[in-house]
């Protein structure tokens, strides 16, 4: 690996590493707009002008620079200050500053950057060249050509992510503006990532168009569990609502997109099918008194007619608990899973993210079934209640009633779930379970990679986290599974199943980990799992 | 001058019919390509090499290392090898390659095989500029009558060396004279600069390796394998070998092409080729170079000779292109330097910060001053967006459009502040040499 000098401090990278991506690995800042890590390089914005110490010739653009031996730059000189003070001044020259109603505001690179590197005393006298503001470019999407600064980072995540090139640079010089081909519209399923990865307010969402102005949201580093990918999130919330989820890099799962449809689960929270209350034979009660309900109920049933059903809708904490409960407090109750519920109506997939399997958990419930061989699966579950011999049915969000029909008929569900559906309408007990954006928890995606949600406002209504609920649950039965925070189930996961040993949230930190598999060639890259600055 | 002025690249303009197959050949033509399909292509690059000939496009880059720095065939895994020759001419005062191809195409043509053949391409596309339809129109009869007498086209004169050469017409912007907008426009791609590097001979037209080349350079080449290396070094000055095509134009008797040796006294060129000065006026500045290149007081003219060294040592300003621009006494600077600029405002691509806004933004400054509506200050800002511009840009076009404002700024301040109303600062003339 070549060794470069920063600012005189030397730094070693894999060759081709550029002086940007460099630079941050010792904590230096290099101004950017037109780069981006997962996009190609385009070298426009000129913002990340660096003298060149040796090995080339300065000024030189850090994003265009591989790492070699004997290159040095510094990025500290009285030039570059001046180079990037006048690549600022250059894009405010025909900028329209519309700040104060700008949704980019507080998160902009104009804005930022001017507070770094700005001028502070215009020296502009000539009217703006004024542009198309207010286009409607997509069902997610906004765009105001004033604001550009013709990155071309939206027209390369066209050509090169998405492969639709809806977007191009039209005219030429100062008259240069960001457009969509006539008669063109964006809809694919990645309109969201265009907003985001404009680094102005030329392109904004529509969802969150007006809704909040970003110094007042928090951001809470979660996964998005619409599908089995499970993209890396960051949930932006104030005062307990959130107002928007955007993707967070991860180059061993999601780069730095996600799709529009995950972006906006946090719309179930408080969608009309919304579990907030416990119910028994129906009637909505409290959270006590239904579980009073489904430990008689437990408890009254003959031995050997119990049984739980896993869910890989559900946390791995979720289904340790479970999987606990069922070996534990309920001895000799056998334990199933099924293969993921319906898509329902969301049925997209593709190459890019968006997976047919829309259980974030899928594999993490696999994990478990091949450390425990006695879990059956869909067509075992489907057997045993034909022969009538499972009389009462515990349920971690699995829609068993809607699958297994009237075969079902007279067994008892105590269902543990967030969202109503066809098992819900006829369990005999529901308890409400916590959203992923309300708890914390893991879930293993597609690919094997253990990753984390966290809490990011109050569950809703009466819900709890299923591993909570379960918990309590196993303590009413006599012997708790343990787990009275995620952290500690997770902890006792890892002792218990191998696929987790070893892993602490701590050691999960915001990037995952990889499943420790028995066999030596499915293990993931190690180089990719290290901790990256989240590109915006 | 009494030095002998050889005729290398005009040698058969003027005689009726020079654009024939028929003509060319009866005075010549197509001999050096026999010769040089005999060659190894390594030795032509080493001949050319040898000879010192620097690209005539404007940077003056030594040719034949050019050529070296194709990669060979093991490292190119497979890639072709494209010859371009760039006929897009479109720097304001360079008018020197339609002529080359209006009087000889078929010595581009021949130029084009042997440098094709040279470099291992079997491509070669000229790319001619939009307006340029009636040049490219001879050029194709041209290539016609080559390709039907077997000297363009497959296993040519039965070396078993191919070669075909195609003529693609651009669709006039200036910047696609530079080469890389030029690789992106023959690729059907908005005509923009792309990031060097990588460089063109290493990955250009389709991510090949790919020489670009001025129609005038490649002209040279079959001279060169006629008469030998040394035979063009004896012309010219020791840096700069050979002959130049000057385009002469501006208050002169004979505006026209000249071709004269490298290293010709500057005023000679002046005064003698292009007859003087209109009678009764006075010299006020030469643009030596085309529009790009800083202009020259007349002290300066008398100091120079018409070769790369010289023009830089004496003036800080360039050879370039060659395109030779004359202003009398009557020049407005300030008009000519806003009609500069609104041409470098009107071509710049777009593509990078600087260059994209600052252009217009000194062609507006210049716009006011014309008419007097323009503060000292602006003038300060004018010099300040150009050094801003110049060297932070993705192509060379950034300081081809900040070159004449820093110079004229430099060297004629009085009539830009005196338009402003105000007198040359006593602060302005060491700050303005910064650059
Ligand atoms: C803005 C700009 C315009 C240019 N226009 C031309 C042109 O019209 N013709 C040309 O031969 N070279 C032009 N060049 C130079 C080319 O980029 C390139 O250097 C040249 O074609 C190489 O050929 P040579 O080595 O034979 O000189 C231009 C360069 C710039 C920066
Ligand atoms: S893009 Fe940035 S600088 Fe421009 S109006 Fe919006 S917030 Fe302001
Ligand atoms: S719209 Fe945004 S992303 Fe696209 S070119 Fe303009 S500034 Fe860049
Ligand atoms: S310097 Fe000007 S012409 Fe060259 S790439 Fe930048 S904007 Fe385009
Ligand atoms: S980030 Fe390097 S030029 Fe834009």
């Amino acid at each position: 690996m070549p060794t470069v000098k920063i600012n005189g401090i030397e730094v070693e990278v894999p060759a081709g590493t550029n002086m940007i991506e460099a630079a941050a690995k010792i904590g230096i800042e290099i101004p950017h707009y037109c780069y981006h890590p997962h996009l190609t390089v385009a070298g426009n914005c000129r913002m990340c002008l660096c003298d060149v110490e040796a090995g080339g010739r300065g000024p030189d653009i850090a994003c265009n620079m591989q790492a070699r031996d004997g290159l040095a730059i510094r990025t500290d000189t009285p030039r570059v200050k001046q180079m990037r003070k006048s690549v600022m001044e250059f894009l405010l020259k025909n900028h329209p500053l519309d700040c104060p109603i700008c949704d980019q505001s507080g998160e902009c690179r104009l804005q930022d950057y001017y507070m770094d590197y700005g001028q502070y005393e215009s020296r502009l006298a000539d009217p703006k060249v004024t542009k198309h503001k207010r286009q409607d470019i997509g069902d997610h999407l906004v765009l105001d050509a004033e604001r550009c600064v013709a990155c071309s980072r939206c027209v390369r995540f066209g050509d090169q992510i998405t492969g639709t090139g809806e977007l191009r640079l039209f005219n030429r010089t100062d008259h240069t503006e960001i457009g969509i081909f006539p008669g063109v519209r964006i809809d694919h399923d990645y309109q969201g990532n265009l907003a985001d990865i404009c680094p102005v307010g030329a392109i904004t969402s529509k969802d969150f168009r007006f809704q909040k102005r970003v110094w007042y949201l928090t951001d809470t580093d979660s996964i998005c569990t619409a599908c089995a990918t499970g993209c890396d999130i960051k949930v932006c919330h104030e005062r307990n609502q959130v107002f928007r989820i955007k993707p967070r890099r991860n180059d061993a799962v999601n780069q730095s997109w996600m799709c529009d449809h995950g972006r906006m689960i946090w719309q179930d929270l408080t969608s009309l099918g919304r579990l907030l209350q416990a119910r028994v034979e129906g009637q909505v009660g409290n959270t006590d008194a239904a579980m009073q309900t489904a430990v008689e109920t437990l408890q009254g049933a003959e031995p050997g007619t119990v049984g739980v059903v896993l869910g890989t809708q559900a946390s791995n904490e979720a289904n340790w608990a479970l999987w606990r409960l069922a070996k534990d407090a309920l001895k000799g109750a056998s334990v199933f899973w099924c293969q993921g519920n319906d898509p329902g109506a969301w049925d997209r997939v593709d190459d890019l993210l968006i997976d047919a399997d829309k259980n974030p958990n899928t594999e993490g419930v696999r994990a478990l079934t091949r450390h425990d061989a006695s879990i059956g699966d869909g067509a075992d579950l489907a057997h045993a209640v034909r022969e009538g011999n499972l009389k009462t049915l515990l349920v971690l969000q699995d829609d068993v009633l809607g699958r297994l029909g009237d075969a079902a008929d007279g067994v008892a569900v105590l269902y543990i779930g967030t969202h109503r559906n066809g098992t819900v309408d006829k369990a005999a007990v529901v308890l409400p379970a916590a959203h992923t954006v309300e708890q914390d928890a893991t879930y293993t995606n597609r690919r094997g990679q253990v990753q984390r949600v966290r809490r990011a406002v109050h569950p809703a209504g009466d819900s709890r986290p299923a591993w909570q609920l379960l918990d309590r649950l196993g303590a009413s039965l006599g012997k708790a599974p343990g787990a009275s925070t995620a952290a500690i189930a997770f902890k006792k996961l890892s002792a218990q199943v191998p696929a987790f040993a070893d892993m602490t949230y701590r050691a999960l930190g915001t990037q995952g980990l990889p499943l420790v598999a028995p066999q030596p060639e499915a293990q993931t890259d190690q180089a990719s799992q290290e901790h990256h600055e989240p590109a915006k | 001058m009494d030095v002998p002025k050889p005729r290398i690249l005009t040698r058969r303009w003027g005689l009726a019919g020079s654009h024939t197959l028929a003509v060319a050949e009866e005075h010549g033509g197509y001999a050096s390509l026999r010769k040089a399909l005999s060659m190894a292509p390594a030795d032509i690059t080493a001949l050319v090499k040898a000879s010192g000939l620097r690209g005539r496009g404007g940077a003056g880059f030594p040719t034949g290392l050019k050529w070296s720095f194709v990669p060979n065939a093991e490292k190119r895994a497979g890639k072709p090898v494209y010859l371009i020759c760039n006929a897009d001419e479109s720097e304001p005062g360079t008018f020197k390659d339609r002529y080359c191809i209006w009087n000889d195409p078929h010595m581009l043509i021949e130029g084009c095989v042997i440098a094709a053949h040279a470099i291992g391409a079997k491509a070669a596309y000229i790319y001619l500029r939009g307006e340029f339809k009636y040049v490219k129109d001879r050029l194709d009869d041209a290539l016609k009558e080559a390709r039907a007498k077997g000297y363009v086209g497959k296993n040519i004169m039965g070396s078993g060396v191919d070669v075909d050469v195609w003529t693609h017409q651009g669709a006039g912007a200036y910047i696609c004279g530079e080469e890389t907008a030029l690789l992106s426009s023959i690729e059907g791609h908005r005509g923009q600069p792309k990031l060097k590097p990588p460089f063109p001979a290493v990955e250009g037209a389709w991510h090949s390796p790919t020489i670009v080349n001025n129609v005038e350079t490649l002209q040279v080449v079959p001279w060169l394998i006629e008469h030998g290396p040394d035979a063009y070094r004896a012309i010219g000055t020791e840096k700069a070998s050979g002959t130049k095509l000057f385009s002469c134009s501006g208050n002169i008797k004979k505006p026209g092409v000249y071709e004269l040796p490298l290293g010709y006294p500057m005023m000679e060129l002046l005064n003698d080729e292009c007859g003087g000065l209109l009678d009764g006026h006075t010299l006020k500045a030469v643009i030596p170079g085309g529009s790009s290149v800083p202009i020259m007081t007349p002290q300066e003219v008398a100091k120079a000779t018409m070769d790369y060294e010289s023009i830089n040592e004496v003036a800080g300003s360039y050879l370039g292109s060659g395109g030779f621009i004359v202003m009398d006494e009557r020049a407005d600077l300030v008009d000519v330097l806003a009609n500069l600029l609104r041409f470098y405002a009107h071509e710049s691509c777009g593509q990078c910060t600087p260059c994209r806004e600052g252009t217009g933004w000194m062609f507006s400054i210049l716009d006011r001053l014309k008419s007097g509506d323009c503060t000292e200050d602006d003038i300060r800002i004018l010099r300040d967006v150009a050094n801003n511009i110049h060297s932070r840009t993705i192509c060379f076009f950034g300081a081809s459009a900040a070159m004449p404002v820093q110079s004229f700024l430099k060297k004629f301040p009085e009539e830009f502040f005196g338009r402003a109303g105000v007198s040359v600062p006593d602060d302005w003339r060491p700050a303005a040499s910064a650059k």
